[in-house]
């Protein structure tokens, strides 16, 4: 599996080569696309950012959870589980953050810790992407698209310890 | 994403200035540091995979891949705009293999691709395919359980594979199907 990325730079470059394409110019320029495109992220990354150690240290992200955790172990999310799934949503780094002290609490063989790294896995940080994907765009009436994401996900998450209980 | 942004920076700062004013300042502050920090790992990945991709676009690989996959591009997306299919097949193409920091600029130019022909539903179809993750291999989490000394690391492919295609089968689903105001 580890051999699938050198194996795809290895045909592209050399497809590359074959058609003659100037490949230090053209790959340099790909990478100067690419600090324009950083360049353009770091506004919206910035806000989200200071919102989310704004809702930390507020202590709001604790109270919800919980708040919150009850319901999830009704719904069979193990309530260690809780803040990474309210976390996901928002920032990557820092759900990754919970899933490290998660696999590093209950190791990553136990229950927990397997629930823990499938709902991390099979989710995506839907706030993120809904900024930087329509950056720059005319208002768009993102709140169905955003609101179906978030319910999928979660189901997903219920979907995800159910399967980890069985498989 | 205006009044989601706006209600919880509101709700913490209301909280913060109760319980501890004197954090208020260092946590934005520290936000701010932070979001160049990741602004330097996100340009590690994009410069990679966009050096790359502008080899393969030089070339004419991205461009033969986007005629191959125009026609299922059209029917799911229903858009004929090359450029925008050639951004979602390499979007998709990156997400499967798991590098999903990769996919991000490829939605970015296909959604400005379809910004010129005001196809909104193309737009929201392709961030909910993102937003609910569509992935074969779960490249950093298997790469983590092998870090914490896990016997099994990719036990946890097979339900995460489940996982995902339900997820982003669901939301398309709803998605689709649901009343029309929610397509345009």
């Amino acid at each position: 599996m580890a051999m699938l990325i050198p194996l795809i730079f290895i045909a592209v470059f050399a497809f590359a080569a074959v058609k003659k394409v100037k490949i230090y110019e053209e790959f340099s320029a790909g990478v100067g696309e690419a600090l324009k495109f950083t360049l353009s992220l770091i506004p919206c990354l910035a806000a989200i950012f200071m919102m989310c150690e704004l809702f930390e240290v507020s202590t709001l992200s604790d109270k919800l959870t919980k708040l919150l955790s009850p319901v999830f172990s009704f719904l069979g999310i193990p309530a260690e589980l809780t803040k990474l799934v309210l976390i996901k949503p928002f920032s990557g780094s820092g759900s990754l953050a919970y899933l490290n002290e998660i696999i590093a609490e209950y190791g990553a063989d136990s229950y927990t810790g397997r629930c823990a790294c499938v709902c991390y896995g099979s989710s995506e940080t839907i706030f993120y992407i809904s900024a930087v994907y329509f950056a720059g765009l005319k208002q768009k009436k993102l709140a169905a698209p955003i609101a179906i994401s978030l319910v999928s996900t979660f189901l997903t998450t219920i979907l995800a310890c159910l399967l980890c209980r069985i498989m | 994403m205006n009044a989601i942004f706006t209600g919880i920076f509101l709700a913490s700062l209301l909280a913060v200035a109760v319980i501890s004013p004197e954090g208020f300042l260092p946590a934005l502050l520290g936000g701010a540091e932070k979001s160049l920090a990741m602004a330097v790992t996100l340009f590690g990945i994009y410069a990679v995979w966009m050096g790359l991709s502008r080899l393969a676009e030089k070339s004419g690989l991205s461009g033969a891949a986007a005629k191959a996959l125009k026609p299922m591009c059209g029917k799911i997306f229903r858009t004929d705009n090359t450029a925008a299919c050639e951004g979602i097949a390499m979007n998709l193409a990156c997400n499967l293999l798991g590098i999903g920091g990769a996919a991000t600029p490829y939605a970015v130019k296909a959604i400005g691709e379809l910004e010129k022909d005001n196809n909104s539903f193309a737009q929201k179809l392709l961030f909910i395919v993102n937003a609910t993750s569509v992935q074969l291999i779960p490249t950093t989490v298997i790469a983590l359980r092998t870090s914490a000394g896990s016997a099994a690391a990719a036990d946890i492919v097979l339900p995460s594979l489940i996982c995902t295609t339900f997820s982003t089968l669901f939301a398309a689903i709803v998605f689709i199907f649901g009343p029309k105001k929610w397509r345009c």
